[in-house]
C-alpha cells in the first residue's frame, strides 16, 4: 500500500516536484519535498511537507469522501487561524487541495542525538527516560502545557492530542525545546468546556499508556504549564481554568468499568 | 523473567488441566482445556505458544424474544437451571474421569459484567471447588478474551480490539498490563446493535448482531448510504448518539412517516430505504470508526497486527474491513477467531486463568471469590508477560 500512495501523490505532484515519503501515520502519509509550490526556491536546504490524506479502502466511499474533504478543508482552516494568534505555534500553512486530501506545510523538527529519531515529544521522553526528573525534561512539559493552554483559550480543541502530535523545536540559542503542535485533523473551534476536558484526558492517557512509569510527574507538568496561562488572566481566567479542571476530572471518571476504589 | 512451570501439575503428571466457567451476560459457558508441561515455558515469553488442547466447550445462551433484552434476574435464573448440567456434560466430553484427580485450578469470571449472572456461576464454582477440593482463580473477563485469541492466532504481541455487548476497547501490552488506548465513552457498540435489533424486531438467536449482518447483506442499494454522525473523538468513540439517530429513522420507516425527507420521495410517497439498507449503514459507520481507532493505536505503538475479540469480533464484515486496513498498512496482519471462541466461552477463563495459576496466583480464602460488576482490563497485573 505504500507504494501505492506513493504512486498516487507522485502522480499528483506530477515529476517536477519530488517527494520523499518521512511516515505513514494512521491517517495520512507525510512527504517532503524541497519545492515551494508558488515561491521561487531561494535556499536549498529548505523542505516542505506535504500531507496527504489516502482514501481508506475499508472505509464506504461515500464516508471517505465527506470525512478527506471535512478533514482537510478544517485542519486548513485551523492551522490558517493558529498562525495568526500570538504565541501558538502550529506549522506555517503553504496550500491546500481538499477535495483530493492534500495540505501543504512548513517542516518542523529535527532528529534527536544518538539515534532516538525525529524531535517529537515521544522520543524525546524515551530520550530522556533514563534522567526524567531532570529540569530541562519539566520546563519542555510545561511549556507543552503552555502551547495547550494556549489553544483552549482561544476556543480551539486539538482532539488527537498525543505525544507523537508534539513536534519539539530547538530554540536558536540551542539547549531548550520549543513544543509546536502538528496534525489538527481532529480539531474544532469549541467553547465547551466538555471538549476541552476531552483534550487533556486523551492526552493524559496518550502519556500514561506510552511513558507508563514516569507518567504522573509528566501529566503535573503539563497541566502546571496550562494552568499558567490561564491565571494570567486574571479572575475570569481562574474561574474557566476550575471550569475546565473539574470537566476533565468528571471525564476521567467517566471512563467505562472504572474501579470504585480510584 | 517469566517462569510458567512454578508450580508443578497435580500428581506428577506432565500436564495442567484447568476449568473455565463464565457466565457474565447471557451465555453459560463451560470450558475444558489441558497444557502440556514444556521446557520453552521455563523462561521467557512464550504466554501465547501454550500448545493448548481443547478438550470441552460447552455453551448456553440465554435467548429473549424479539424486541426484548435480557435482564440479570432472568439471565441469573437461566444460569442456575443450566450450570450443573453444562459442567456434567463438559466433564464427560472432556473424559475426565475423576475431577478431583484430573483438575488442576477451577477459574470462574470474576468480572466485568452483569451482578446477578456473576454470582450464579461463582456459587457453582465455589461449590465444586469445595466439593473437589481444588483450588480457584478468579479471571478478568477481558483478559480471558485477549489470551484466548492469542492462543489461538499465535499472535505475540497484537493491537486487540475487544468488541462485545458490553465492552468496546482498543488494547495494547506494555509493561505488565493490557492497556487501554480507546475505548467508546457511552454504549458498547454490541449493545448498540442489540437496541437495534430490538427495535427492528428481529430474532435474537442465535444473536441480534448476526441477524443485523445477514440484513446487511441483503441490502441492495449498497452506493446509497445513509449518512449518520461519524463520532470518532481521539482515540475513543461515541456511539450513543448514532444509536439514537437510527433508531428514530426506524421509528419513522415502520410508522410510515411520508413526511422524512430521507426515507420517503416526496412526491411520490415512495418508500427510499429499507431496513437492510438502515442495518447496512449502522455496520458500515459504526465498523469505519473502529477500524480507524484501532489504525491509530497501531500506528501509535507501532505494531502491525491486529487480534479481533468478544461477540462483534465474529462479524465477518468487520473482519474483512479489519484486513484491508491491516493490509495496506506495510505488513500489517490481523488475527481472528470463529464463534467457537469469539462469543464468550468457558475455555478461554479456563486458558487465562491456568496462566495465572501456572505463575502461582492462586485464591487461597472463600472470602476472596467475591465478583464484581467493574473491573477493568488494566487493573489486572499480567505477570505471565515480559
Amino acid at each position: 500500500m505504500s507504494q501505492e500512495i506513493i504512486d498516487t501523490v507522485t502522480q499528483y505532484c506530477t515529476k517536477n516536484i519530488p517527494v520523499t515519503l518521512i511516515s505513514q501515520g494512521a491517517e495520512a502519509a507525510i512527504f517532503t519535498t524541497p519545492v515551494h509550490p508558488y515561491l521561487q526556491n531561494t535556499n536549498e536546504d529548505e523542505v516542505y511537507i506535504i500531507k496527504y490524506r489516502p482514501s481508506k479502502k475499508y472505509r464506504h466511499p461515500t464516508i471517505n469522501k465527506a470525512l478527506t474533504k471535512h478533514r482537510t478543508l478544517s485542519e486548513s482552516r485551523i492551522l490558517a487561524k493558529l498562525f495568526q494568534i500570538k504565541g501558538i505555534k502550529v506549522p506555517k500553512l503553504i496550500a491546500c487541495d481538499p477535495y483530493n486530501g492534500y495540505i501543504w506545510l512548513e517542516f518542523l523538527g529535527e532528529d534527536l542525538p544518538n539515534g532516538f529519531g525525529f524531535s517529537n515529544l515521544k522520543n524525546y521522553l524515551w530520550m530522556n527516560a533514563t534522567d526524567s526528573y531532570h529540569d530541562n525534561v519539566k520546563n519542555t512539559l510545561v511549556k507543552v502545557g503552555e502551547q495547550i493552554g494556549l489553544l483552549h483559550w482561544n476556543d480551539y480543541c486539538h482532539g488527537d492530542l498525543t505525544s507523537s502530535n508534539i513536534v519539539l523545536v530547538k530554540t536558536e540559542s540551542g539547549g531548550t525545546w520549543e513544543p509546536h503542535l502538528i496534525d489538527f485533523g481532529l480539531s474544532s473551534i469549541s467553547n465547551l468546556v466538555e471538549d476541552k476536558g476531552v483534550d487533556l484526558y486523551v492526552l493524559e492517557r496518550a502519556i500514561i499508556s506510552t511513558h507508563s512509569s514516569f507518567s504522573d510527574k509528566y501529566n503535573e507538568w503539563i497541566l502546571e504549564g496550562y494552568s499558567n496561562i490561564y491565571k494570567k488572566h486574571g479572575k475570569a481566567g481562574n474561574q474557566r481554568l476550575t471550569e475546565v479542571l473539574a470537566r476533565f476530572a468528571d471525564v476521567r471518571m467517566r471512563g467505562r468499568k472504572r474501579s470504585m476504589i480510584g | 523473567m517469566v517462569n510458567l512451570n512454578t508450580i508443578p501439575p497435580k500428581n506428577n503428571r506432565e500436564y495442567y488441566i484447568a476449568i473455565g466457567l463464565e457466565g457474565s451476560a447471557n451465555k453459560l459457558g463451560v470450558g475444558v482445556v489441558k497444557h502440556p508441561r514444556l521446557a520453552s515455558h521455563q523462561s521467557g515469553d512464550n504466554s501465547h505458544i501454550c500448545k493448548a488442547e481443547i478438550l470441552s466447550n460447552i455453551r448456553d445462551t440465554y435467548i429473549t424474544p424479539p424486541g426484548e433484552g435480557f435482564l440479570p434476574r432472568d439471565t441469573a435464573r437461566h444460569h442456575r437451571n443450566w450450570v450443573t448440567r453444562i459442567i456434567k456434560r463438559a466433564i464427560k466430553e472432556a473424559k475426565l474421569t475423576d475431577p478431583k484427580l484430573d483438575i488442576d485450578v477451577i477459574c470462574f469470571t470474576k468480572g466485568p459484567g452483569m451482578g446477578a449472572p456473576l454470582h450464579s456461576v461463582v456459587i457453582a464454582a465455589r461449590t465444586i471447588s469445595l466439593l473437589w477440593d481444588v483450588p480457584l482463580i478468579g479471571v478478568n473477563h477481558c483478559v480471558g478474551h485477549i489470551e484466548m485469541g492469542r492462543e489461538i492466532t499465535k499472535a505475540e504481541n497484537p493491537v486487540v480490539l475487544y468488541v462485545s455487548g458490553g465492552n468496546t476497547q482498543v488494547i495494547a501490552y506494555s509493561e505488565n498490563r493490557y492497556r487501554i488506548f480507546g475505548e467508546t465513552l457511552d454504549v458498547a457498540i454490541g449493545n448498540c446493535l442489540d437496541r437495534f435489533a430490538r427495535t427492528l424486531k428481529i430474532s435474537n438467536a442465535p444473536s441480534p448482531g448476526y441477524n443485523i449482518e445477514q440484513l446487511a447483506k441483503q441490502c441492495k442499494n449498497k452506493d446509497r448510504l445513509i449518512q449518520l454522525p461519524y463520532t470518532v473523538k481521539g482515540m475513543d468513540l461515541s456511539m450513543s448518539g448514532i444509536l439514537a439517530y437510527i433508531d428514530s429513522l426506524a421509528k419513522d420507516l415502520f410508522k410510515e412517516n411520508k413526511k422524512n425527507k430521507l426515507l420517503f420521495d416526496q412526491e411520490t410517497g415512495e418508500g427510499l430505504v429499507t431496513v437492510e439498507d438502515l442495518c447496512y449503514s449502522l455496520q458500515e459507520n459504526l465498523f469505519a470508526m473502529l477500524v480507524e481507532i484501532t489504525e491509530r493505536a497501531m500506528a501509535h505503538v507501532n505494531a502491525s497486527q491486529v487480534l479481533i475479540v468478544g461477540g462483534v469480533g465474529s462479524n465477518v464484515r468487520l473482519q474483512e474491513m479489519m484486513a484491508q486496513m491491516c493490509r495496506d498498512r506495510a505488513n500489517g496482519r490481523v488475527h481472528a477467531t470463529d464463534e467457537r471462541f469469539c462469543i464468550d466461552n468457558g475455555v478461554m477463563i479456563a486458558q487465562a486463568g491456568l496462566l495465572q495459576y501456572r505463575m502461582g496466583d492462586v485464591i487461597k480464602d472463600l472470602k476472596d471469590t467475591v465478583v464484581t460488576q467493574k473491573f477493568r482490563t488494566d487493573e489486572v497485573y499480567v505477570s505471565w508477560r515480559e
